[in-house]
Parts: C-alpha cells; sequence; structure tokens
C-alpha cells in the first residue's frame, strides 16, 4: 500500500511539471502583457515598469517558473496582500456554503438514487428523470438570477444579496444560495449514483440476497450501498478542492465575499497574480486528490494495488 | 407411385418452383449505423428532439442575412427603453391588429427588439458550438488515434499530456484560457477579410478557449478503442497486404471510431452553449454581438426592476436546445455504443 501510494506521487510529479508549464504558457506567453492589461492605457512607461517589477516580470523567466512551482505568488495587485493572506480570509466564506450544499446535496442524491434505482421504470423513475434532464439543460446563471428574484426580491423570504461575520447572521445570508446550489446539484448526481447503483443491483450477490429471503429494503441499505459508496467517495475527494475555490456566478451574483467572487473580481480587474495563483493552486490540489482517489480505491478494492 | 401424389392434401404443393428461396433469408444485412437511424427513428422523442435541432439549425442559417444584422441594432423607437412583450396593438380605432415580430418578445433597455436578438443568438451558439467542436473532436481524434496506434514513446508523450490537461479542471481552464486571450487582436488573414471578421468578430476567443481545453474525453476514448482495434485480425490482413499504416488508420480503424465521435459532438454542444453563458457573465465571452449568455447578463439588474422577458427569451432558447441535445445524446449513444443499452 505504502508502494503503490509512493508510485502513484511520483507519476505525479510530470504531471504538476506540465501544469507549471501550461499556466505559464496561458499567463506570459498566450495573454498580452499583463502589467500593461492591468495598468490600462493612459500609464507611462515608468509606472508600467514598477507594476512589472510589482508583478516580478522583470524577474528571470527561470526564477518566476520555480517561484510558481513552491507556491509563491507575488501580491495581489488591487489588494496589496499575499495571494495566501486572500485565500486565507476568503475561503472559510466560501466552505461555509460549499461544505453545507455539498452534504445535503450528496444526501438528496443517493436518497433519489436509491430510490429510483429500487423503481426503474414505474412512474417515480421517470418523473425523477424528466425533471433531472429538465434541470440539467437550464443555464445556472438564470435559475440564480430567477431565485435571487423570487425568493428575495418577489416573496421577501430572504435577502437578495449579501454576507455578514457572525453565525447567526451569516445562516441568513447564506440559506438561499445554499438551497438554490442544492436544487441544482441534484441532478447530474441523481443520474450518476442511479446508473451505479443500477450497475450494482445486476450483480449476482443480490440476485443471491433476494433468494435468501433478504426483504429489498435491507438489500439496498446494507449491501449495494456500501458497494456504491465506492464511487461516491472517489466522487466526494475530487470534489474537495472545488468546496473552496467555491462556485464564481453564486458569489458573484449574491455578493458573497468568498473565493469565488475573488477570482472573478480579478478577472475583471486583471488582477494576474491572484488568477494564475488560483488556477495553479487548485489544478495541483485536484491533481492531488486523483491520487488520493486512486489509493482510496486500492486500499477499498485491494486487487487494484497489485496491477 | 403416382398413387401416393394424387393423394397430397395440398394440390399446391405441385406448383413450387425450386428456385426461389424461402422468405426468411432475404433481408438486407444489417448495419450499425442503418441500425442506429432506425432506433432513433423509431422513437417519437428522437423524432420531436432533431426536429427541434433542425429548426434551431435554420434558423442559425436565417441569421446570416444581413437583415439581421440591421434588425438586432435598431431602436424599435425613439424612447429608446424598455416595452414588455405585446402580441397586438389597437390602432386609433381601437381594432386590434397583429403586432409586428419585433415587439413579440418585448424591447430590451436600450429599445432593440429581443424577438431579432433571440434569434441572431441562434447562429452565435451555432457557430461556437461547431467551430469549438471541429477544433476539439479534431485534436482529440488525431491525437488519440497516433497515440493509440503508434505506440510507444509517443503513446507516453500524449498520455502525460492529456493527464496534465486534464488535471486542471475544465471550467478553470477555459475561463484561464479565455483570460489569456482576451484583448488579442483578431488575427492577421481575418482582418484582411472582412467578410469573415463579420462572421466572427468577438468569437474567436469563445471559439478557441472551448476548442483548445475540451479534447480530452475524445482523446482518451479514441485511444482506449484504438488499442483495442489494431490487434483485430482485419489489420493484421492489411498489413500483410502490404498497406501502408497511414491507409490502414484512415479506412479501417478511423470509420470503427466514428459513433465515439458523434455521441462526445452532441455532448460537447450542450457543455459549450451553457459555458458560454458562463464565459458572457465573466465578461470573457462575446461582447459585441447578442448571445444569450450576453442577453441573461445583461438582465441580471433588469430583474429587479420587473423587466422578465429578455432573460426569460434567452433562457428558454437555450434551455429548449439543450434539452433535445441532451434527449438526442442519450438516444444516439443507446443506437450506436451496444454495450451501454440495457444500463440506462
Amino acid at each position: 500500500m505504502a508502494a503503490y501510494l509512493v508510485r502513484k506521487l511520483l507519476l505525479t510529479i510530470p504531471t504538476i511539471l506540465g501544469i507549471v508549464l501550461i499556466t505559464f504558457l496561458l499567463f506570459r506567453v498566450v495573454a498580452r502583457d499583463p502589467a500593461r492589461a492591468y495598468a490600462g492605457k493612459e500609464k507611462s512607461e515608468a509606472q508600467l515598469q514598477a507594476i512589472r517589477h510589482e508583478m516580478w516580470l522583470d524577474k528571470p523567466v527561470w526564477k518566476q517558473f520555480l517561484l510558481t512551482t513552491v507556491f509563491q505568488f507575488p501580491h495581489s495587485m488591487r489588494y496589496k496582500e499575499s495571494v495566501w493572506t486572500l485565500i486565507a480570509r476568503k475561503a472559510p466564506v466560501s466552505l461555509a456554503i460549499q461544505v453545507p450544499v455539498f452534504f445535503i446535496a450528496l444526501g438528496l442524491q443517493l436518497v433519489l438514487a436509491l430510490f429510483t434505482a429500487s423503481r426503474r421504470g414505474q412512474v417515480p423513475d421517470y418523473l425523477v428523470t424528466f425533471f433531472t434532464v429538465l434541470g440539467m439543460s437550464v443555464p445556472p446563471l438564470s435559475i440564480y438570477i430567477a431565485s435571487q428574484w423570487l425568493f428575495g426580491g418577489y416573496l421577501r423570504w430572504f435577502p437578495v444579496a449579501g454576507w455578514s461575520t457572525g453565525f447567526f447572521y451569516a445562516i441568513h445570508f447564506a440559506a438561499l444560495p445554499i438551497v438554490v446550489s442544492v436544487m441544482m446539484d441534484i441532478g447530474w448526481g441523481t443520474r450518476f449514483y442511479r446508473t451505479t447503483v443500477l450497475e450494482e443491483i445486476s450483480n449476482d450477490y443480490v440476485r443471491t440476497a433476494r433468494a435468501k429471503g433478504v426483504q429489498g429494503r435491507e438489500v439496498l441499505l446494507t449491501h449495494v450501498l456500501r458497494n456504491v459508496m465506492i464511487p461516491v467517495v472517489t466522487n466526494t475527494v475530487v470534489a474537495l478542492p472545488f468546496l473552496i475555490t467555491g462556485a464564481l456566478l453564486l458569489e458573484r451574483l449574491f455578493q458573497i465575499p468568498g473565493m469565488g467572487g475573488m477570482l472573478v473580481d480579478a478577472i475583471h480587474t486583471q488582477d494576474e497574480p491572484v488568477v494564475m495563483a488560483i488556477v495553479y493552486t487548485t489544478a495541483v490540489a485536484y491533481c492531488l486528490m486523483l491520487v488520493m482517489t486512486d489509493v482510496l480505491y486500492a486500499w477499498v478494492d485491494p486487487r487494484v494495488a497489485l496491477k | 407411385m403416382t398413387a401416393i401424389t394424387h393423394d397430397l392434401p395440398n394440390a399446391a404443393c405441385a406448383d413450387v418452383v425450386p428456385d426461389v428461396p424461402p422468405p426468411g433469408l432475404q433481408e438486407t444485412p444489417r448495419t450499425l449505423w442503418g441500425d442506429a437511424w432506425k432506433r432513433l427513428r423509431s422513437s417519437v422523442t428522437s423524432q420531436i428532439c432533431m426536429g427541434i435541432v433542425a429548426i434551431y439549425v435554420l434558423v442559425g442559417l436565417a441569421s446570416l442575412l444581413p437583415y439581421f444584422d440591421r434588425k438586432i441594432n435598431e431602436p424599435w423607437n425613439q424612447d429608446r427603453t424598455y416595452a414588455p412583450p405585446t402580441l397586438f396593438t389597437h390602432d386609433a380605432q381601437g381594432h386590434r391588429h397583429l403586432a409586428p415580430p419585433a415587439l413579440w418578445l418585448g424591447l430590451e433597455f436600450q429599445g432593440r427588439s429581443v424577438f431579432w436578438r433571440v434569434l441572431y443568438g441562434t447562429r452565435i451558439a451555432l457557430l461556437i458550438t461547431v467551430c469549438a467542436s471541429i477544433l476539439s473532436l479534431g485534436i482529440g481524434t488525431v491525437l488519440g488515434v497516433i497515440a493509440g496506434f503508434y505506440g510507444g514513446w509517443i503513446d507516453d508523450l500524449i498520455t502525460w499530456l492529456f493527464s496534465t490537461v486534464s488535471s486542471i479542471p475544465w471550467l478553470l481552464l477555459v475561463i484561464a484560457m479565455a483570460y489569456a486571450l482576451q484583448g488579442n487582436e483578431s488575427p492577421q488573414f481575418m482582418q484582411e477579410h472582412p467578410k469573415l471578421q463579420q462572421l466572427f468578430g468577438g468569437v474567436t476567443t469563445v471559439i478557441l478557449a472551448l476548442g483548445l481545453t475540451d479534447w480530452v474525453n475524445l482523446c482518451r476514448l479514441m485511444r482506449g478503442e484504438v488499442i483495442k482495434l489494431r490487434d483485430r485480425d482485419f489489420v493484421a490482413a492489411g498489413r500483410t497486404m502490404g498497406l501502408s499504416n497511414f491507409r490502414i488508420l484512415f479506412r479501417h480503424i478511423l470509420p470503427n471510431t466514428t459513433h465515439l465521435i458523434i455521441i462526445t459532438f452532441s455532448l460537447g454542444a450542450v457543455a459549450y452553449v451553457q459555458v458560454e453563458v458562463v464565459l458572457a457573465f465573466l465578461g470573457l465571452g462575446i461582447t459585441d454581438k447578442p448571445s444569450w449568455g450576453k442577453m441573461i447578463d445583461d438582465a441580471k439588474l433588469e430583474l429587479l426592476r420587473g423587466v422578465w422577458w429578455q432573460v426569460t427569451a434567452a433562457t428558454v432558447a437555450i434551455f429548449i436546445l439543450c434539452l433535445a441535445l441532451n434527449i438526442l445524446g442519450d438516444a444516439l449513444r443507446d443506437a450506436l455504443d451496444p454495450r451501454l443499452r440495457g444500463v440506462d
């Protein structure tokens, strides 16, 4: 097991190098001069030079490369703070919304998946499939805007936008984004887990259990659910980096000061260090989470590690 | 002997002509494509979805006419302000007339007709989908087939490439690419041909951002399929006959993988239309022409003032197209990939 982990980690090194390469290619080669992009058209050459110095653009290329690889980034141009300080301040806000959304959505997805898989081909199955396909076809932005208007502006059950520190006030502001996010996420997850459950049910051991006389519900909950947890856990682990990134559209629309909102603002203000830092960090985190997924898979199913 | 034949109950037996084969053996052979088309045609939902997609394509092609370019920009009247959707107007005597099409979906904040803008948005959406798909399917196919067929260090290199690109979450990669490409001047050849410039305009950023990032899935699928196919007998037979690698690839292996391309295309189309909305929201998408994403983005402040028609029109347009493509994609997958049937 340890050998498997080490082997997988070593294999990620060329991938991480590739990520640095791609990030650099995108932000330094393909993009036009980041300093001019930030400064706009009016600045003089001297001011441009100062901005370049702040963005570390005057350092030799290999040094910029190295610094990026070890997660050292220049200060944000807009906030004049280290990117990590900003992340430390904004990530908890994003997490405060994404973590409840994730677990509530997961619970609902599993319940719906088990429910529709056990009633395959009947009316509830068709209804749920119908609504999930509907949900996947609507652009999420429209749902966010519409629910902001409906629940915030028209019914006035929730505030339209905003945030506040302090736990009880924050719930007031977080409720609508959480509800809307859960509504959007259920569709895809239910379909995916339903397929997984159906594949699981077609196995021989389920037929054996039923032949032994085990009730349908017990078969589902005791046997099938355990085996379905493998893809569920792998999905969970892979989704972790996105919890921190937060939902870009959601945070911008509801004026939530999380990491997603920070990324959107950085894009608007051409704050290149922040954009590059978030893209690179999220990519590396995602890569490491994939390794974790492989290891978890091997731990649950030891045959995988022998390949 | 003759007495026995006269005793046969069915005298028609004597008329049997021995040359005609019995009915069961005369069917035309079934091919994957014929079979798939029959399946697609048989279901009513599939037919409706194909019809819907065909309507969208026709509208998109129709909006290439210069009539549309004028209509999306001209304000309806001097007021240059909102107007709700109106189907009927009343004239001075109180008679009811059908309103002109420009008013059917209302006017947006500059007095321009939502109806024509939604129809124009179809063209932008189709342009993005087709061009980005050509790009991503092209890259994915070429790299996947080369990796699968030749193996060795080429395979390792391409595998490293797509592992790396797929390690970056796709939405983030699209945003990063669109961010990097924004503000770049159009390529030289486009500035020399004003007609191309007019056709594409600000759409190139989105096309490149989507097309250059989405090839990984297809690459993986193609590589897997080609690896399976290259050990088959027909490839060995081709080599024995002296066919060049190129010919084997093009004439024998590639046609066996086109079902993957079609399925990936239908799924990708939905994703491109949806992500274009996100890019428009971030300001990285199309800025000068009305695309559906831009209309939704413009409308986000309007809604709080009670102006609902622009966002509704764009949302419904996207929704119907994506729904039809989703259902069609499912049906295509069922029709073309026999292994996926039965699991739903």
